[in-house]
């Protein structure tokens, strides 16, 4: 069978595509269209899908979209009905955006694929992200925890997966706290209130609650109740999400925490202003952490079960993960590389396949790559039209002379086989660089990437290895896989890895099996040889507000905009020329404007 | 003569300084965006030379956001929290808007060209004019006058390369992207009032259709329980299903 599954409309839209059971393709629309979080129905996603595939819309046995439309339709006028006359400003908003567009799925795809409409299937939400979190997870059984924002009305869902031997496979959701009670909003709405962009600037909280204390916990815990049953509430007087558009957090809140910042106020954390943001974002972290902590560790009571598969939005958070992990019970705990709502499309289209028709379940391999390949002599051909240094070798040649470059302190850009799938740079797409010394961490922050210098750097390191470097618990090696949890940097390393050691001694470790990529291990192997230590930065290749790099045409474009010193695609590599070269270049082509 | 017209409203929008700071920073994100653009041009472009230029081009725009956002914060921190939510005014103050909605990947190098040309154009009459009302604040009049002289670079090379890349053509070229503006112009006013005209509507059925059914959600919502709700089985038995 040959089945679409889609997210859109929401943030971060994407298409994935499974065929007799396997998926075959998947990627997010904003690597193609190359606008940031593009929410956009994903026509390109689609578009490059079945090109991949070779298969015409017709083929399709079935498209999946990822959330049930008149559903969220139905919570978005009833929370406008409950909050009524508060809501007047944030209705007409509401419905123009789902009258407009949103609601009319079922036409929207028939129309665009010239499918018929019974083709057209829809999942809820949580249940494309359960999918996501258990069907692509190689465990035969495991609890379910799923939690983000809002999906329809649920916004946290725990369950039960399992994989029978005659090849049947169950996903079943026990329960749900449903919105306006969440722990993704809640999240974001200290993300808005400490002056970042919702949905995307959850990394940043994360990242400056290191530098924090968490002395506001209680002030925290006055804004979410835990209910007898051990769910949770909120106290909806701290909060506006559900009567505006325009601001998440109340007057109420803001008398609780204060001021809140803009986002043109820099965060200085030598001063009292500035440590009372960071002590904000640590104080919603642990309770973050303790809340999801607590539902885990009822789950593995109930359930008995050793692997935990979590999916959502808030299953990004690493610290919170490895928290889970280390006090809940569960021996393993898969979360996979798209856990936010591009993976849904995915999720939606194995629940469809698995469960729907009923197909026998094959195991989902191991690995983020989905997206398109890199074709490395596009590279070639840019760098000799512009009469860049260009360079063809081969892999051993290839690795030998990155690992040079490495350690003589060069920042290299590497592109190599199909784009991950998800928000994270797993070696693919990835911005490497040497990890010892904080001065590197800080180049990259204002040269290449140009953000907050709060903001860590994760290691990428083989995982034959990696216990050597960090405190890996049992189990941690697997959450590392995807750059899913955060560990603690052993004590003696810190200080040679001060590049990707965070403030409070951890790091997002992704660990690396050499199956999984081959040449990005051997490249860690003889940056290893030559420092001593198999370990290298590893950060997403791209330049801040825009998406990861896809083509090779996009990473020479960032290559050229910015501090990388080098650029590899596929077999070809590029070295940056002497700014000296690149001035020349800009008088000759100003010389032929004047001219 | 526009720019004379217009001095009056210039000189009162950037009056304020609070008004000052929020155009700035809406600069700011303006030029950012029209950087990517100007990014995703070089991308597509089979032309070395233009490729270098609207790189060039692109660094400028980022160079320029920069400039304003740093200026943007320092003029914002520096109002006291109630100037901060004042009235703002942005409509007033065009800037660049990034390349105005353009679809860069539909488009072949003559038309784009023509096209910046007189997006910088017009941005660079709009930048003088609001440095010429600035003369009571010298540090944002030097914002201006830095972002000016690069504006006029790049109205100079893309009118250069648009005669290099159509030689024959640019003046109609020129003509076209002149009408296209005017029509992308008529459409923002246009959506914007049907914006408005959609947003009265619905406000006014809000408050005379909506009472009733408030009341009963608000009674429903009342009796909801919190904390776990069971998930019926039957409830995704069908992939069918809309809601």
């Amino acid at each position: 069978m040959k089945i679409l599954g889609i997210s859109a409309h929401y943030h971060d839209s994407a298409a994935a595509l499974v065929i007799d059971g396997m998926p075959i393709a998947a990627v997010q629309e904003e690597r193609l269209s190359r606008r940031k979080n593009d929410a956009a129905f994903p026509l390109l996603a689609i578009e490059w899908c079945l090109d991949h595939a070779g298969i015409e819309p017709e083929a399709l046995d079935a498209v999946v979209f990822y959330e049930r439309p008149m559903l969220k339709f139905d919570r978005i006028l009833t929370s406008a009905l409950r909050a009524f006359p508060r809501s007047w400003r944030a209705f007409p908003q509401a419905m123009r955006n789902s009258i407009g567009e949103k609601i009319w799925v079922r036409g929207v795809i028939s129309s665009h694929l010239g499918l018929p409409r019974h083709k057209i299937l829809f999942t809820e939400h949580h249940q494309s992200h359960a999918a996501a979190a258990f069907l692509a997870a190689p465990t035969r059984e495991a609890a379910i925890l799923t939690t983000d924002g809002v999906g329809e009305w649920a916004t946290t869902t725990v369950g039960l997966g399992a994989r029978r031997p005659n090849g049947a496979a169950s996903i079943t959701l026990l329960r749900e706290v449903r919105f306006p009670h969440s722990l993704g909003l809640l999240y974001s709405t200290f993300t808005a209130y400490l002056g970042f962009a919702v949905n995307e600037g959850e990394y940043k909280v994360m990242g400056l609650a290191s530098y924090g204390r968490p002395t506001l916990v209680n002030e925290v815990r006055r804004l979410i109740r835990r209910t007898p049953d051990g769910a949770f509430c909120l106290d909806l007087d701290y909060f506006d999400f559900h009567t505006t558009a325009q601001r998440s957090y109340s007057p109420r809140f803001i008398d609780l925490f204060g001021r809140p910042r803009s986002p043109y106020e820099p965060i200085d954390l030598e001063t009292a202003e500035g440590r009372r943001f960071a002590d904000c974002a640590a104080s919603v972290q642990q309770v973050l952490e303790d809340t999801l902590v607590e539902i885990a560790r009822a789950l593995r009571q109930e359930t008995g079960l050793t692997d935990l598969c979590m999916g959502g939005g808030v299953a990004l958070n690493g610290v919170a993960n490895s928290r889970i992990l280390a006090e809940s019970g569960f021996e393993r705990l898969f979360v996979p590389p798209a856990p936010g709502d591009a993976g849904c499309a995915l999720g939606a289209a194995l629940y469809a396949d698995r469960i729907h028709f009923k197909n026998p379940d094959c195991l989902v391999p191991d690995h983020p790559f989905w997206g398109p390949a890199v074709d490395g002599s596009a590279l070639v051909q840019l760098a000799r039209e512009d009469h860049q240094s260009c360079e063809e070798l081969n892999d051993a040649e290839l690795v030998d002379r990155t690992a040079d470059d490495l350690v003589a302190g060069r920042v290299v850009g590497w592109m190599e086989g199909a784009i991950e799938f998800g928000p994270r740079a797993l070696g693919h797409r990835s911005i490497f660089a040497a990890p010892h010394s904080a001065d590197m961490r800080d180049r990259l922050n204002r040269d290449i990437k140009y953000r907050e210098e709060f903001r860590p750097f994760a290691p990428v390191v083989p995982i034959e290895v990696a216990d050597r470097y960090f405190e890996l618990p049992p189990g941690g090696a697997r959450l590392a896989r995807f750059m899913s949890g955060v560990f603690r940097v052993r004590p003696e390393w810190r200080t040679r890895l001060a590049a990707i050691t965070h403030i409070d001694g951890t790091a997002r470790v992704q660990t690396l099996e050499q199956s999984m990529a081959p040449r990005i291990h051997a490249l860690l192997e003889s940056y290893g040889r030559r420092s001593g230590i198999p370990i290298l930065l590893n950060t997403s290749f791209n330049l801040a507000g825009e998406p990861i790099v896809n083509r090779a045409v996009e990473g020479y474009s960032t290559f050229r905009r910015s501090g990388i010193d080098v650029l590899v695609a596929g077999s070809a590599r590029v070295a940056k020329r002497a700014s000296s070269a690149i001035q020349k270049e800009i008088i000759s082509c100003s010389k032929s404007v004047a001219g | 003569m526009r720019q004379i017209l217009l001095w009056p409203i210039h000189s009162w929008v950037w009056l304020d300084a609070a008004r000052r700071a929020s155009n700035l920073l809406r600069f700011a994100e303006t030029e950012a965006e029209g950087g990517r653009d100007l990014v995703r041009a070089a991308e597509l472009t089979p032309d070395p030379q233009l490729r270098t230029l609207f790189l060039f081009h692109a660094r400028d725009e980022q160079r320029h956001a920069e400039l304003f956002r740093r200026h943007g914060s320092l003029l914002h921190q520096a109002l006291s929290g109630s100037c901060r939510s004042g009235n703002r005014a942005d409509w007033l103050a065009p800037g660049e808007r990034g390349l105005d909605d353009l679809r860069i990947e539909e488009l072949e190098a003559g038309p784009l060209l023509a096209f910046l040309h007189l997006s910088e154009k017009s941005a660079a009459a709009d930048f003088a004019s609001y440095r010429d009302v600035l003369e009571r604040d010298p540090s944002t009049r030097a914002v201006f006058d830095q972002v000016l002289r690069d504006e006029v670079y790049h109205m100079n090379y893309t009118l250069a390369q648009l005669v290099r890349v159509s030689p024959q053509r640019h003046r109609v070229l020129l003509w076209r992207a002149r009408l296209s503006r005017l029509w992308k112009g008529y459409l923002r006013l246009a959506l914007a009032l049907a914006g408005v005209i959609s947003g009265l509507l619905l406000t006014i059925l809000y408050f005379t259709l909506l009472p009733p059914f408030s009341y009963l959600a608000k009674r429903a919502a009342r009796k909801e329980p919190t904390g776990w709700l069971p998930v019926s089985p039957q409830r995704n038995a069908s992939l069918d299903r809309e809601y």
